[in-house]
């Protein structure tokens, strides 16, 4: 008992022996205002489902997403993060999704290197026109972060006084 | 490497010319022979200056602070330092004519044990890229052939939950005094981000939370900048390996993006501020 309390305490990724049952993964949807946002509106006016376990926030351009949302979210309440933004080429403001991509590879690689597991922070490109493909997106990237558990690395519960 | 004579010689000419206010340079801690920044006001204490391989600080750091700003500055700099130098005036926070540089082509700095440093085996850029004067003979050294860093590549190697564990216990020594910040040339700003109170981002509690969540802000603001001068690592008083976490960026910028390193070529001002259409994309569904 005490070494299980321990191991929760300890919050390194051990996914079997902390997921309690019916657990449900929370997911931060970062997208893009021009595509992304609108997709998963058309995902929606077109009756295609998908889990509910995203949480949708709304940006100007996936260039918008500072690194830092992400670090914030995974420290806090999200067990996962999906930026989405518009194909390389598309961006309403031109370059906006190159400049980000840059960013993207680099925070996904470092916050692996500290022990996330790669599966957590997840990218996607989907244009207006995609609502399949949102449906699709989401609905793998809810099976991949319920495949992991729920994440207890560097949270921020773990470590304040109750 | 000793250049201590030449320093002094060049300091107070530039004191007798009239051509300069202060000079940043290194001084004897007066225990050991291990030394500390001085700032020189006085022709009189020239002979205070010294550079030996124990010469360990990058003094562009202390353009920041009041004693430089806006005032007419002579400054020594090894090959790392002039790189951060280079960035500082690319990103327009000195002014090119107000500094005098004197720069080293350096053959490596030692720590207290006496051993070569780490950075200064795998340095790539080892003379001054930008100077005024340069003492020594350049080695023409190759800035192109990446040489990844020994302590990166083998962390990369072993299974995430060891280095998760790793990694958990470095942001629990970090005690939040944010030397490591104050010692970096690059981190200028008035206000950090990480100290404002009024945003919901702000996290000022002394946790591993708090840690991993400012050092790796931290980490990534400096992506594609960091000069690997190691002054963060000196400073801390954790003795926390900070370079893994510039190291790791410097690597995946290197080998991705086909960039050069930071601060080597004059008016570049890092890979995070410009892209190519070939940058890798598989990464993205």
């Amino acid at each position: 008992m005490e070494a299980e309390v321990k191991d929760q305490l300890v919050s390194i990724e051990k996914p079997e022996l902390i997921a309690p049952p019916n657990w449900e993964p929370v997911i931060m949807g970062i997208l893009c205002n021009w595509c992304s946002y609108a997709g998963s509106d058309l995902t929606g006016t077109s009756r295609i489902q998908y889990p509910p376990n995203i949480r949708i926030i709304r940006v100007p351009c996936s260039s918008r997403v500072d690194p830092w949302f992400l670090i914030k979210s995974l420290q806090t309440t999200a067990d996962g993060v999906l930026v989405s933004g518009c194909h390389p080429g598309d961006c309403h403001y031109i370059s906006g999704n190159y400049f980000a991509r840059r960013r993207f590879l680099v925070t996904k690689k470092l916050l692996n290197f500290v022990g996330f597991h790669e599966n957590r922070i997840q990218f996607s490109w989907v244009s207006a026109a995609e609502g399949p493909k949102f449906a699709k997106v989401v609905n793998k990237v809810t099976e991949d972060i319920k495949k992991l558990g729920p994440l207890h690395l560097y949270k921020k519960e773990n470590f304040e006084k109750k | 490497m000793n250049y201590t004579k030449q320093i002094q010689d060049i300091a107070s000419q530039l004191f007798a010319e009239g051509k300069i206010d202060v000079f940043v340079g290194y001084r004897l801690n007066g225990f050991d022979d291990n030394q500390v920044p001085v700032l020189i006001k006085d022709p009189q204490d020239v002979h205070k200056l010294v550079f030996t391989d124990k010469s360990v600080f990058n003094l562009v750091n202390y353009l920041k602070t009041d004693h430089t700003r806006r005032k007419r500055v002579g400054l020594v700099v090894k090959g790392c330092d002039s790189r951060s130098l280079n960035l500082m005036l690319t990103e327009n926070q000195v002014k090119r004519e107000n500094i005098y540089v004197v720069g080293i082509c350096c053959e490596g700095v030692t720590d207290d044990a006496g051993q070569k440093m780490q950075n200064c085996v795998d340095c790539m850029v080892p003379d001054a890229v930008v100077s005024d004067e340069l003492l020594g003979t350049a080695s023409g050294a190759d800035t192109l052939t990446y040489k990844m860093n020994a302590d990166v590549a083998a962390l990369s190697n072993i299974p995430l939950t060891e280095r998760a564990a790793y990694f958990e216990e470095v942001f629990e020594n970090c005690i939040r005094c944010n030397a490591c910040r104050h010692s970096c040339p690059l981190c200028y700003c008035a206000k950090c981000c990480i100290d404002q109170e009024t945003a919901t981002l702000y996290n000022g509690a002394n946790t591993t939370s708090a840690a991993f969540h400012a050092l790796m802000t931290w980490s990534l603001h400096l992506a594609g900048r960091c000069v690997d001068c190691r002054n963060c690592e000196k400073a801390c008083p954790s003795h926390l390996p900070l370079h893994l976490l510039h190291k790791q960026n410097e690597s995946v910028i290197f080998e991705n993006f086909q960039e050069h390193l930071a601060g080597v070529i004059p008016e570049d001002r890092g890979a995070f501020y410009k892209y190519s259409l070939k940058d890798p994309d598989d990464f993205i569904m």
